[in-house]
Protein backbone atom coordinates (compact mmCIF):
# COMPACT_ATOMS: atom_id res chain seq x y z
CA UNK A 1 0.00 0.00 0.00
CA UNK A 2 1.47 3.52 -0.57
CA UNK A 3 1.18 5.86 1.95
CA UNK A 4 1.10 9.79 1.26
CA UNK A 5 2.99 12.07 3.39
CA UNK A 6 0.41 14.18 4.76
CA UNK A 7 -0.96 12.17 7.81
CA UNK A 8 -4.32 10.62 8.03
CA UNK A 9 -7.10 9.22 10.33
CA UNK A 10 -10.46 7.52 10.09
CA UNK A 11 -13.91 9.30 11.01
CA UNK A 12 -14.85 8.67 14.45
CA UNK A 13 -16.12 11.19 17.47
CA UNK A 14 -14.87 11.47 20.35
CA UNK A 15 -16.47 9.36 23.55
CA UNK A 16 -19.21 8.16 20.85
CA UNK A 17 -20.76 11.54 21.19
CA UNK A 18 -24.16 11.60 19.71
CA UNK A 19 -24.91 8.03 20.52
CA UNK A 20 -25.86 9.09 24.20
CA UNK A 21 -26.70 12.48 24.70
CA UNK A 22 -24.84 15.27 22.44
CA UNK A 23 -22.13 17.21 23.95
CA UNK A 24 -20.63 20.20 22.30
CA UNK A 25 -17.00 19.54 22.06
CA UNK A 26 -15.67 23.46 22.33
CA UNK A 27 -14.86 23.82 25.94
CA UNK A 28 -13.88 27.61 25.66
CA UNK A 29 -12.69 30.50 22.99
CA UNK A 30 -10.12 33.25 23.69
CA UNK A 31 -10.79 36.35 21.22
CA UNK A 32 -7.38 38.08 21.53
CA UNK A 33 -7.72 41.14 19.61
CA UNK A 34 -6.14 44.75 19.77
CA UNK A 35 -7.81 48.31 21.25
CA UNK A 36 -6.66 50.24 18.55
CA UNK A 37 -4.89 48.51 15.02
CA UNK A 38 -6.84 48.32 11.97
CA UNK A 39 -6.82 44.25 11.45
CA UNK A 40 -8.93 44.04 14.32
CA UNK A 41 -11.70 46.26 13.15
CA UNK A 42 -13.87 43.19 12.53
CA UNK A 43 -13.35 42.14 16.06
CA UNK A 44 -14.14 45.04 17.81
CA UNK A 45 -16.80 44.90 15.99
CA UNK A 46 -17.92 41.46 16.83
CA UNK A 47 -17.33 41.83 20.16
CA UNK A 48 -20.00 45.23 20.68
CA UNK A 49 -22.63 43.25 18.69
CA UNK A 50 -22.51 39.49 18.51
CA UNK A 51 -20.60 38.02 21.33
CA UNK A 52 -23.06 38.33 24.11
CA UNK A 53 -25.64 36.08 21.52
CA UNK A 54 -23.12 33.64 21.27
CA UNK A 55 -22.10 33.21 24.92
CA UNK A 56 -26.02 33.03 25.64
CA UNK A 57 -26.51 31.06 22.44
CA UNK A 58 -23.81 28.33 23.51
CA UNK A 59 -23.61 28.07 27.74
CA UNK A 60 -21.29 25.16 27.27
CA UNK A 61 -18.62 27.07 26.22
CA UNK A 62 -16.34 29.30 28.04
CA UNK A 63 -15.45 32.71 26.30
CA UNK A 64 -12.40 34.83 27.37
CA UNK A 65 -12.60 38.22 25.60
CA UNK A 66 -8.83 39.25 25.73
CA UNK A 67 -7.82 43.22 24.81
CA UNK A 68 -3.74 42.91 24.21
CA UNK A 69 -1.21 45.32 21.77
CA UNK A 70 -1.40 42.73 19.26
CA UNK A 71 -0.66 42.95 15.51
CA UNK A 72 -2.66 39.63 14.63
CA UNK A 73 -5.89 39.62 16.15
CA UNK A 74 -6.93 35.59 16.84
CA UNK A 75 -9.43 33.49 18.17
CA UNK A 76 -8.02 30.02 20.44
CA UNK A 77 -10.09 27.43 20.04
CA UNK A 78 -9.93 24.93 22.96
CA UNK A 79 -11.45 21.31 22.56
CA UNK A 80 -12.45 18.46 24.84
CA UNK A 81 -10.21 16.27 23.50
CA UNK A 82 -7.49 18.51 24.29
CA UNK A 83 -6.83 20.00 20.97
CA UNK A 84 -5.92 23.63 20.31
CA UNK A 85 -6.58 25.34 17.23
CA UNK A 86 -5.97 29.10 16.62
CA UNK A 87 -7.73 30.72 13.82
CA UNK A 88 -6.88 34.45 13.00
CA UNK A 89 -9.04 36.74 11.85
CA UNK A 90 -7.17 39.59 10.48
CA UNK A 91 -9.55 41.88 8.40
CA UNK A 92 -12.33 39.91 9.05
CA UNK A 93 -15.64 41.47 9.23
CA UNK A 94 -17.99 40.60 12.12
CA UNK A 95 -20.21 38.55 10.16
CA UNK A 96 -17.53 36.45 8.85
CA UNK A 97 -16.02 36.21 12.55
CA UNK A 98 -19.84 35.37 13.27
CA UNK A 99 -19.56 32.42 10.75
CA UNK A 100 -16.18 31.07 11.84
CA UNK A 101 -17.38 30.72 15.45
CA UNK A 102 -20.31 28.58 14.38
CA UNK A 103 -18.30 26.32 12.14
CA UNK A 104 -15.27 25.94 15.27
CA UNK A 105 -18.53 25.34 17.21
CA UNK A 106 -19.74 22.60 15.48
CA UNK A 107 -16.26 20.61 14.99
CA UNK A 108 -15.06 17.71 16.91
CA UNK A 109 -12.00 19.08 18.06
CA UNK A 110 -10.45 15.79 15.77
CA UNK A 111 -7.65 17.14 13.25
CA UNK A 112 -8.67 18.43 10.29
CA UNK A 113 -6.54 16.22 7.94
CA UNK A 114 -7.65 13.66 5.39
CA UNK A 115 -9.99 11.14 6.39
CA UNK A 116 -9.49 8.18 5.18
CA UNK A 117 -13.11 6.91 4.89
CA UNK A 118 -16.18 9.18 5.07
CA UNK A 119 -18.01 6.49 6.56
CA UNK A 120 -17.55 4.29 10.12
CA UNK A 121 -19.53 1.10 11.29
CA UNK A 122 -18.56 -1.08 14.71
CA UNK A 123 -21.02 -3.72 13.32
CA UNK A 124 -20.15 -4.28 9.76
CA UNK A 125 -21.98 -7.20 8.70
CA UNK A 126 -25.33 -8.65 10.26
CA UNK A 127 -25.60 -12.05 8.19
CA UNK A 128 -21.97 -12.66 8.48
CA UNK A 129 -18.74 -11.55 6.75
CA UNK A 130 -18.42 -13.33 3.35
CA UNK A 131 -15.37 -16.03 3.04
CA UNK A 132 -14.30 -18.49 0.57
CA UNK A 133 -15.93 -20.98 2.37
CA UNK A 134 -19.88 -19.21 2.69
CA UNK A 135 -22.19 -21.09 0.72
CA UNK A 136 -20.38 -23.76 -0.24
CA UNK A 137 -22.03 -27.43 0.31
CA UNK A 138 -20.11 -29.28 3.05
CA UNK A 139 -20.26 -32.40 0.28
CA UNK A 140 -17.28 -30.65 -1.90
CA UNK A 141 -13.99 -31.20 0.36
CA UNK A 142 -10.73 -29.17 1.31
CA UNK A 143 -10.49 -25.89 -1.36
CA UNK A 144 -8.75 -27.00 -4.23
CA UNK A 145 -7.31 -26.02 -7.51
CA UNK A 146 -10.20 -25.93 -10.31
CA UNK A 147 -11.57 -29.74 -11.66
CA UNK A 148 -13.68 -30.19 -14.02
CA UNK A 149 -16.16 -32.73 -12.36
CA UNK A 150 -17.28 -30.21 -10.08
CA UNK A 151 -20.05 -28.96 -12.77
CA UNK B 1 24.24 47.40 23.73
CA UNK B 2 22.95 44.26 22.92
CA UNK B 3 21.53 44.05 26.14
CA UNK B 4 19.62 47.35 26.19
CA UNK B 5 18.47 46.29 23.37
CA UNK B 6 17.34 43.22 24.79
CA UNK B 7 15.44 45.04 28.21
CA UNK B 8 13.67 47.40 25.46
CA UNK B 9 12.38 44.30 23.27
CA UNK B 10 9.49 44.23 25.62
CA UNK B 11 9.07 47.58 25.89
CA UNK B 12 5.16 48.74 24.90
CA UNK B 13 5.51 51.29 22.30
CA UNK B 14 4.98 54.91 24.12
CA UNK B 15 3.95 56.79 21.41
CA UNK B 16 7.03 58.90 21.27
CA UNK B 17 9.32 57.65 18.23
CA UNK B 18 13.11 58.85 19.09
CA UNK B 19 14.92 59.84 16.80
CA UNK B 20 18.42 58.26 16.72
CA UNK B 21 20.48 61.30 17.52
CA UNK B 22 21.13 60.70 21.21
CA UNK B 23 23.54 58.38 22.33
CA UNK B 24 21.22 56.95 25.34
CA UNK B 25 19.50 53.95 23.38
CA UNK B 26 16.75 53.40 26.14
CA UNK B 27 13.86 55.09 24.63
CA UNK B 28 14.16 53.98 21.21
CA UNK B 29 13.04 51.62 19.10
CA UNK B 30 14.28 51.11 15.28
CA UNK B 31 12.85 49.40 12.62
CA UNK B 32 15.75 47.81 11.63
CA UNK B 33 16.94 44.46 10.98
CA UNK B 34 17.87 43.21 14.42
CA UNK B 35 21.20 42.05 14.42
CA UNK B 36 20.98 40.07 17.36
CA UNK B 37 17.58 38.41 16.47
CA UNK B 38 19.59 34.94 14.88
CA UNK B 39 21.89 34.25 17.90
CA UNK B 40 19.16 34.85 20.31
CA UNK B 41 16.94 32.19 18.22
CA UNK B 42 19.74 29.75 17.79
CA UNK B 43 20.31 29.96 21.29
CA UNK B 44 16.89 29.21 22.40
CA UNK B 45 16.73 26.71 20.28
CA UNK B 46 20.04 25.03 21.07
CA UNK B 47 18.54 25.47 24.97
CA UNK B 48 15.69 23.28 23.79
CA UNK B 49 17.29 20.68 22.81
CA UNK B 50 19.76 20.34 25.41
CA UNK B 51 17.10 20.64 27.89
CA UNK B 52 14.20 19.20 26.46
CA UNK B 53 10.78 20.61 26.37
CA UNK B 54 9.51 22.74 29.33
CA UNK B 55 7.35 20.55 31.91
CA UNK B 56 3.76 20.75 31.16
CA UNK B 57 1.34 23.03 33.19
CA UNK B 58 -2.00 23.18 34.48
CA UNK B 59 -4.54 24.47 32.61
CA UNK B 60 -5.46 26.77 35.64
CA UNK B 61 -2.03 28.22 35.66
CA UNK B 62 -1.91 28.93 32.30
CA UNK B 63 -3.89 32.74 30.95
CA UNK B 64 -7.66 33.27 30.26
CA UNK B 65 -9.05 30.85 33.10
CA UNK B 66 -12.40 31.63 35.09
CA UNK B 67 -12.99 28.96 37.67
CA UNK B 68 -16.74 29.55 38.45
CA UNK B 69 -16.88 30.16 34.59
CA UNK B 70 -15.29 27.44 34.00
CA UNK B 71 -17.38 25.46 36.36
CA UNK B 72 -20.62 26.41 34.96
CA UNK B 73 -20.37 25.87 31.27
CA UNK B 74 -19.57 21.83 32.99
CA UNK B 75 -22.71 21.58 34.18
CA UNK B 76 -24.34 23.17 31.03
CA UNK B 77 -22.78 21.07 28.70
CA UNK B 78 -23.00 18.28 30.11
CA UNK B 79 -26.95 19.08 29.85
CA UNK B 80 -27.14 18.48 34.45
CA UNK B 81 -27.94 20.32 37.17
CA UNK B 82 -25.41 20.49 39.96
CA UNK B 83 -25.90 22.37 42.62
CA UNK B 84 -22.57 23.99 42.76
CA UNK B 85 -21.69 23.98 46.27
CA UNK B 86 -21.29 20.38 45.89
CA UNK B 87 -19.58 20.97 43.01
CA UNK B 88 -16.79 23.14 44.46
CA UNK B 89 -15.89 19.96 46.80
CA UNK B 90 -15.84 17.48 44.20
CA UNK B 91 -13.17 18.86 42.57
CA UNK B 92 -11.14 19.30 45.64
CA UNK B 93 -8.82 16.07 46.37
CA UNK B 94 -7.10 15.53 49.72
CA UNK B 95 -4.06 15.77 48.60
CA UNK B 96 -4.49 19.19 47.06
CA UNK B 97 -5.83 20.33 50.31
CA UNK B 98 -3.07 18.43 52.47
CA UNK B 99 0.01 20.44 50.03
CA UNK B 100 -2.41 23.99 50.88
CA UNK B 101 -1.92 22.81 54.20
CA UNK B 102 1.80 22.62 54.12
CA UNK B 103 2.20 25.59 52.20
CA UNK B 104 0.29 27.73 55.03
CA UNK B 105 2.80 26.01 57.51
CA UNK B 106 5.72 26.70 55.15
CA UNK B 107 4.32 30.67 54.72
CA UNK B 108 3.98 30.47 58.95
CA UNK B 109 0.14 31.58 58.53
CA UNK B 110 -1.72 30.25 61.67
CA UNK B 111 -4.51 28.09 60.86
CA UNK B 112 -7.16 30.61 62.89
CA UNK B 113 -6.25 33.64 60.59
CA UNK B 114 -6.64 31.53 57.37
CA UNK B 115 -8.56 28.68 57.65
CA UNK B 116 -9.13 26.36 54.70
CA UNK B 117 -12.90 26.16 54.23
CA UNK B 118 -12.65 23.46 51.69
CA UNK B 119 -13.79 19.92 52.14
CA UNK B 120 -12.55 17.21 49.82
CA UNK B 121 -14.70 14.39 47.82
CA UNK B 122 -14.22 11.35 49.62
CA UNK B 123 -17.60 10.74 50.75
CA UNK B 124 -18.74 12.02 47.27
CA UNK B 125 -16.14 9.93 45.39
CA UNK B 126 -17.33 6.43 47.65
CA UNK B 127 -20.83 7.37 47.20
CA UNK B 128 -20.54 7.52 43.40
CA UNK B 129 -18.35 4.82 43.07
CA UNK B 130 -21.09 2.62 44.81
CA UNK B 131 -23.73 3.82 42.69
CA UNK B 132 -21.63 3.33 39.22
CA UNK B 133 -21.11 -0.06 40.30
CA UNK B 134 -24.68 -0.92 41.47
CA UNK B 135 -26.08 0.64 38.06
CA UNK B 136 -23.96 -1.00 35.90
CA UNK B 137 -24.19 -4.72 37.23
CA UNK B 138 -28.48 -3.47 36.93
CA UNK B 139 -27.73 -2.76 33.36
CA UNK B 140 -25.59 -5.62 32.26
CA UNK B 141 -27.87 -8.39 33.85
CA UNK B 142 -30.74 -6.61 32.01
CA UNK B 143 -29.15 -6.52 28.91
CA UNK B 144 -27.77 -9.88 28.94
CA UNK B 145 -30.35 -12.21 31.00
CA UNK B 146 -28.42 -15.18 30.21
CA UNK B 147 -24.54 -13.91 31.22
CA UNK B 148 -23.23 -15.33 34.34
CA UNK B 149 -21.89 -13.50 37.61
CA UNK B 150 -18.45 -13.73 36.36
CA UNK B 151 -18.58 -12.32 32.84
CA UNK B 152 -21.33 -9.50 34.77
CA UNK B 153 -18.20 -8.98 36.85
CA UNK B 154 -15.80 -8.90 34.47
CA UNK B 155 -17.55 -6.50 32.01
CA UNK B 156 -18.52 -3.98 35.40
CA UNK B 157 -14.87 -4.08 36.58
CA UNK B 158 -13.20 -3.15 32.58
CA UNK B 159 -15.77 -0.47 32.42
CA UNK B 160 -14.49 0.60 35.70
CA UNK B 161 -11.34 0.24 35.48
CA UNK B 162 -8.81 3.56 35.69
CA UNK B 163 -8.06 3.09 32.08
CA UNK B 164 -11.70 3.28 30.76
CA UNK B 165 -12.55 5.90 33.32
CA UNK B 166 -9.54 8.17 33.06
CA UNK B 167 -9.89 8.07 29.11
CA UNK B 168 -13.68 9.37 29.76
CA UNK B 169 -12.52 11.86 32.28
CA UNK B 170 -9.80 13.38 29.86
CA UNK B 171 -12.41 13.78 27.54
CA UNK B 172 -15.12 15.41 29.35
CA UNK B 173 -12.71 17.98 30.81
CA UNK B 174 -12.71 16.83 33.72
CA UNK B 175 -8.72 17.04 34.25
CA UNK B 176 -8.59 21.34 33.89
CA UNK B 177 -11.30 21.33 36.96
CA UNK B 178 -9.40 19.20 39.20
CA UNK B 179 -7.55 20.37 41.81
CA UNK B 180 -4.92 18.35 42.81
CA UNK B 181 -1.41 18.50 44.03
CA UNK B 182 0.82 16.84 41.47
CA UNK B 183 0.34 17.64 37.24
CA UNK B 184 -0.24 15.77 34.79
CA UNK B 185 -2.66 14.55 37.56
CA UNK B 186 -2.43 10.71 38.52
CA UNK B 187 -4.63 8.68 37.67
CA UNK B 188 -6.15 7.28 41.10
CA UNK B 189 -7.06 11.04 41.75
CA UNK B 190 -9.02 11.52 38.41
CA UNK B 191 -10.64 8.10 38.70
CA UNK B 192 -11.83 9.33 42.15
CA UNK B 193 -12.76 13.11 40.74
CA UNK B 194 -14.81 11.57 38.29
CA UNK B 195 -16.77 9.22 40.61
CA UNK B 196 -17.30 12.07 43.12
CA UNK B 197 -18.69 13.92 39.99
CA UNK B 198 -21.02 10.63 40.13
CA UNK B 199 -22.10 10.83 43.58
CA UNK B 200 -22.50 15.13 43.49
CA UNK B 201 -25.09 14.24 40.43
CA UNK B 202 -26.93 11.62 42.16
CA UNK B 203 -27.28 14.30 45.09
CA UNK B 204 -28.26 16.85 42.94
CA UNK B 205 -30.38 14.95 40.38
CA UNK B 206 -31.19 11.98 41.62
CA UNK B 207 -30.80 8.55 40.81
CA UNK B 208 -32.26 8.02 37.39
CA UNK B 209 -30.53 11.19 36.12
CA UNK B 210 -27.65 9.97 37.06
CA UNK B 211 -28.26 6.32 35.66
CA UNK B 212 -28.67 8.14 32.25
CA UNK B 213 -25.68 9.94 32.93
CA UNK B 214 -23.66 6.58 33.14
CA UNK B 215 -25.06 4.86 30.09
CA UNK B 216 -24.55 8.18 28.04
CA UNK B 217 -20.55 8.20 28.84
CA UNK B 218 -19.70 4.82 30.46
CA UNK B 219 -21.86 2.05 28.32
CA UNK B 220 -20.64 3.75 25.27
CA UNK B 221 -17.22 2.55 25.93
CA UNK B 222 -18.89 -0.76 25.19
CA UNK B 223 -19.37 0.37 21.76
CA UNK B 224 -17.10 -2.47 19.22
CA UNK B 225 -16.08 -4.16 21.97
CA UNK B 226 -16.12 -8.00 22.15
CA UNK B 227 -16.64 -9.78 25.15
CA UNK B 228 -13.66 -12.43 25.29
CA UNK B 229 -11.46 -9.05 24.84
CA UNK B 230 -12.78 -8.32 28.61
CA UNK B 231 -13.69 -11.10 30.07
CA UNK B 232 -10.78 -13.61 30.00
CA UNK B 233 -11.64 -17.32 29.91
CA UNK B 234 -8.59 -20.05 30.17
CA UNK B 235 -11.24 -22.98 29.07
CA UNK B 236 -13.90 -21.96 27.05
CA UNK B 237 -14.84 -25.58 25.78
CA UNK B 238 -15.05 -26.44 29.56
CA UNK B 239 -16.86 -23.69 30.14
CA UNK B 240 -19.00 -24.16 27.86
CA UNK B 241 -19.90 -28.05 28.74
CA UNK B 242 -21.03 -26.45 31.74
CA UNK B 243 -23.46 -24.22 30.45
CA UNK B 244 -24.70 -26.19 27.88
CA UNK B 245 -25.37 -29.27 30.92
CA UNK B 246 -26.89 -26.54 32.67
CA UNK B 247 -29.47 -26.20 30.08
CA UNK B 248 -29.59 -30.01 29.48
CA UNK B 249 -28.49 -29.67 26.67
CA UNK B 250 -26.23 -32.57 24.54
CA UNK B 251 -22.76 -32.04 25.20
CA UNK B 252 -21.05 -30.61 21.73
CA UNK B 253 -19.20 -32.95 19.74
CA UNK B 254 -16.01 -31.33 17.43
CA UNK B 255 -16.27 -32.16 13.62
CA UNK B 256 -13.65 -31.04 11.33
CA UNK B 257 -15.68 -28.83 8.60
CA UNK B 258 -13.83 -27.49 6.13
CA UNK B 259 -9.70 -27.38 5.93
CA UNK B 260 -7.54 -25.07 3.09
CA UNK B 261 -3.86 -25.29 2.73
CA UNK B 262 -3.27 -28.11 5.52
CA UNK B 263 0.65 -28.17 4.35
CA UNK B 264 1.21 -24.63 3.70
CA UNK B 265 3.07 -21.82 6.67
CA UNK B 266 -0.65 -20.80 7.03
CA UNK B 267 -3.18 -23.57 7.14
CA UNK B 268 -7.11 -22.48 8.09
CA UNK B 269 -9.25 -25.22 9.71
CA UNK B 270 -12.80 -24.89 10.63
CA UNK B 271 -14.21 -26.81 13.10
CA UNK B 272 -18.12 -26.98 14.22
CA UNK B 273 -19.40 -28.30 17.18
CA UNK B 274 -22.63 -30.47 17.53
CA UNK B 275 -24.98 -31.42 20.18
CA UNK B 276 -27.30 -33.91 19.05
CA UNK B 277 -26.57 -33.80 15.14
CA UNK B 278 -27.54 -30.02 15.18
CA UNK B 279 -24.43 -27.60 14.48
CA UNK B 280 -24.22 -24.67 17.55
CA UNK B 281 -21.36 -22.86 16.24
CA UNK B 282 -18.84 -23.27 13.66
CA UNK B 283 -15.01 -21.41 14.69
CA UNK B 284 -11.81 -20.72 12.44
CA UNK B 285 -8.28 -21.50 13.37
CA UNK B 286 -4.48 -21.97 12.15
CA UNK B 287 -4.53 -25.36 14.17
CA UNK B 288 -6.90 -28.06 14.96
CA UNK B 289 -7.05 -27.24 18.82
CA UNK B 290 -7.12 -23.23 18.18
CA UNK B 291 -10.02 -23.71 15.89
CA UNK B 292 -12.19 -25.79 18.32
CA UNK B 293 -11.03 -23.42 21.05
CA UNK B 294 -12.57 -20.77 19.05
CA UNK B 295 -15.56 -22.20 17.84
CA UNK B 296 -16.39 -22.63 21.86
CA UNK B 297 -16.30 -19.23 21.93
CA UNK B 298 -18.52 -18.43 19.02
CA UNK B 299 -21.21 -20.60 20.79
CA UNK B 300 -20.51 -19.01 23.86
CA UNK B 301 -21.47 -16.01 22.15
CA UNK B 302 -24.28 -17.25 20.65
CA UNK B 303 -25.46 -18.53 24.03
CA UNK B 304 -24.71 -15.14 26.02
CA UNK B 305 -26.31 -13.01 23.30
CA UNK B 306 -22.97 -11.07 22.75
CA UNK B 307 -22.65 -11.54 19.26
CA UNK B 308 -21.80 -8.76 16.75
CA UNK B 309 -25.15 -8.77 15.43
CA UNK B 310 -26.99 -8.35 18.12
CA UNK B 311 -30.03 -5.89 18.66
CA UNK B 312 -27.73 -2.33 19.57
CA UNK B 313 -28.26 -1.16 23.39
CA UNK B 314 -30.89 1.41 23.65
CA UNK B 315 -29.49 5.09 23.98
CA UNK B 316 -32.82 6.94 23.12
CA UNK B 317 -32.82 10.26 25.39
CA UNK B 318 -34.92 10.20 28.35
CA UNK B 319 -37.12 6.89 27.49
CA UNK B 320 -39.10 7.07 30.72
CA UNK B 321 -40.05 10.80 29.76
CA UNK B 322 -41.72 9.35 26.52
CA UNK B 323 -43.70 6.85 28.30
CA UNK B 324 -45.85 9.07 30.62
CA UNK B 325 -47.78 10.48 28.01
CA UNK B 326 -48.79 7.11 26.70
CA UNK B 327 -50.40 6.86 29.84
CA UNK B 328 -51.88 9.63 30.21
CA UNK B 329 -53.76 9.60 26.55
CA UNK B 330 -55.04 5.99 27.26
CA UNK B 331 -56.42 7.16 30.67
CA UNK B 332 -58.59 9.83 28.73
Amino acid sequence: MTSRGTPSRFLRSVLQNGVGRYVCQLKRISIVFSKKAQSSLGARDFIEEGVVDYANKNPGTVVYVSPQPCRVPKIVAEYLNGNVREETITSKTSQQISELLTKLTNQSGLEIIHIRKPFHTDSPSIQGLWHPFTNRPLSIGPIRGFSMHDF
Amino acid sequence: MASGYLLNRGALTLGIHCQRVCRDISLSQVREKKRWMKAYTYLMAKKLKLEGPPPPTPRSQQPHWDYHAEIQAFTHRLHENFSLELLKTVFTNPCYLQMEQEKRKGLGVESETAALVLKDNMQLSKKGSAFAESFLIDWCRASFPSLPAIGVESIVGHLTSPAVITYVAKNLGIEDLTMSAEFPVPDDVLCSTFMAVIGALQESSGAERTGLFLRDFLVTQLIGKDLFDMWTVVNPMGLLVEELTKRKIPLPEPRLIRSAGASTVLPLYFVGLYSDKKLLAQGPGETLAAAEEEAARVALRKLYGYTENRRPFDFSPQQQQQQQPFIQSASN
